[in-house]
């Protein structure tokens, strides 16, 4: 068994990592060296079903059919490559991932026990990597940490009704209140005091047109100063 | 008695000078509702689907409120310098009314401005956007303004891809999920409208489909409309108020 362990791709950071039917794994490069001749096979199976799995069954058989997944097949393989298919090394920049689950033309075809089918359920899964050459497993990776897929709620579950008041709109509804109370005390006192004289306590003042200045034109010059006091 | 005189005059210009800002500030406040009213952005179907198209109303009330704060200032202007009783108090009374409906129309804004949330545009559109069978042409619309709107400004869903993913909707039963992670139109397109890497798209390799929600485009002019139309109201009506006080203290004082 080699020490590998299969892992959710890490780098680049993917959106859709894990979607509730598919994920994605880091391609095996540079794992399985020396054996050019070997089919690699990825298995994927239910986490309760991973320790009772036999290396011996082979791939494509009713028994690791993808259709019959999860029962009663507890464990299926797909993925089939060879170590032509994970060159080493991995070239820098390039996305080297197996995307578990994206092929939707198969999933209902019988004749195609090995398909790369949607993964019918949340999990949690387990995958590992199998070499085969013929039908004798010559070497297998260890088995993941258990993977859980995405579940979706429902929308009727997203609540619309409590939106808070934000602080500017309590802002203008308490001071614009309060503005609006004030002119309403001020025209109600400025009737009530429509009667009474002189309220605001300075002086009233005359109306323009009431008020003409008469000059007194007197025959006297030194006389005009005092007239227009 | 030449003081009294001066203050009084210094009194009536500054009267003169707030009922000539007042008038114009109405002039301002019904050209930018009628902006506001005739110039419907993009995203304004959605909005008319979640029923909470009333700050056009408040728009509407603005522009009349305009009008009325023009019409009553000149009024203004008129009874302080003639000095009327009358005059002065039609113009208080009327002032009052226009206060109250503009107050009306800011706190109508303001208030329905905080009711559109994310989560309004995210249930409308997990549950309307590519409806199978539409019940009516509004489903075809908000289909349509979505599809306009990400692929106009480069974003997916309204918080992000994964609201395809949270959430079930209209659009996850008539495309599963591996196919279709999110839609279509999330991906970065070329000039012939297809995904320039399709299973880049699927996977959510970084530079081929749009990651970020289109709720800021959304909620972007929505906020402008609807500051717009309270904020610039209530700084309207914080100095009516004070031109308000001034006439009432003059009022109070000219002699009948």
């Amino acid at each position: 068994e080699l020490p590998y362990r299969p892992v959710l791709t890490q780098t680049p950071p993917l959106e859709g990592l894990t979607t509730a039917s598919t994920f994605v794994l880091d391609q095996p490069r540079c794992i399985f060296r020396g054996y050019d001749n070997a089919d690699i096979w990825l298995v994927v199976a239910l986490d309760k079903a991973a320790s009772t799995f036999n290396n011996t069954a082979g791939p494509g058989t009713p028994e690791t059919a993808f259709q019959d997944f999860p029962d009663p097949v507890h464990a299926y393989m797909t993925l089939n490559a060879t170590l032509a298919n994970y060159p080493c090394p991995k070239p820098a920049g390039d996305i080297t991932v197996l995307r578990v689950g994206s092929e939707t033309s198969c999933a209902q075809d019988a004749a195609r026990p090995t398909c790369n089918g949607p993964l019918p359920g949340p999990g949690p899964y387990r995958v590992k990597f199998l070499a085969l050459e013929g039908s004798e497993p010559v070497a297998e990776t260890a088995w993941s940490a258990p993977i859980m897929l995405r579940t979706a709620k429902s929308p009727s579950s997203i609540s619309t009704t409590d939106s808070g008041h934000s602080a500017g709109m309590i802002a203008i509804t308490t001071i614009l209140s309060i503005l609006f109370a004030i002119l309403l005390a001020g025209l109600v006192a400025m009737l009530v005091f429509w009667g009474s004289d002189s309220c605001g306590g300075s002086s009233t003042f005359s109306k323009p047109e009431s008020v003409t200045v008469r000059r007194y034109n007197t025959h006297h010059v030194y006389d005009q100063p005092a007239a227009r006091l | 008695m030449a003081k009294s005189d001066d203050c009084i005059h210094i009194l009536q210009g500054l009267l003169v000078f707030g009922n000539v800002v007042i008038g114009m500030c109405g002039i301002a406040l019904t050209a930018e509702c009628i902006y506001f009213v005739s110039n419907p952005y993009g995203p304004y179907p959605l909005l008319k689907d979640t029923g909470n198209n009333d700050f056009y109303a408040a728009a509407w009330i603005g522009i009349f409120v305009g009008l009325a704060l023009f019409a009553l200032s000149i009024l203004g202007i008129i009874g302080v310098i003639k000095a009327s009783r009358t005059l002065l108090l039609v113009y208080i009374i009327l002032m009052l009314i226009t206060f109250a409906f503009e107050m009306a129309s800011c706190i109508t804004a303001a208030t329905h401005r905080d009711s559109l949330t994310p989560n309004v545009f995210l249930k409308q559109m997990l549950e309307r956007y590519q409806k199978s069978e539409p019940a009516n042409n509004s489903d075809n619309e908000v289909t349509k303004t979505w599809d306009e709107l990400m692929l106009q400004k480069h974003c997916c869903g309204v918080l992000g891809p994964s609201d395809w993913q949270e959430y079930t909707s209209a659009f996850r039963l008539t495309h599963n999920d591996a196919d279709y992670p999110w839609p279509r139109k999330c991906c970065v397109l070329d000039a012939q409208g297809l995904p320039v890497n399709l299973d880049a798209c699927k996977l959510g390799v970084p530079g081929y489909y749009n990651s970020n929600g289109c709720y800021d485009a959304i909620s972007g002019p929505v906020n402008t409309h609807a500051w717009g139309v309270a904020w610039f109201g209530f700084a309207i009506l914080c100095w009516t108020f004070c031109v308000l006080l001034g006439t009432m203290f003059y009022w109070s004082g000219i002699e009948y």
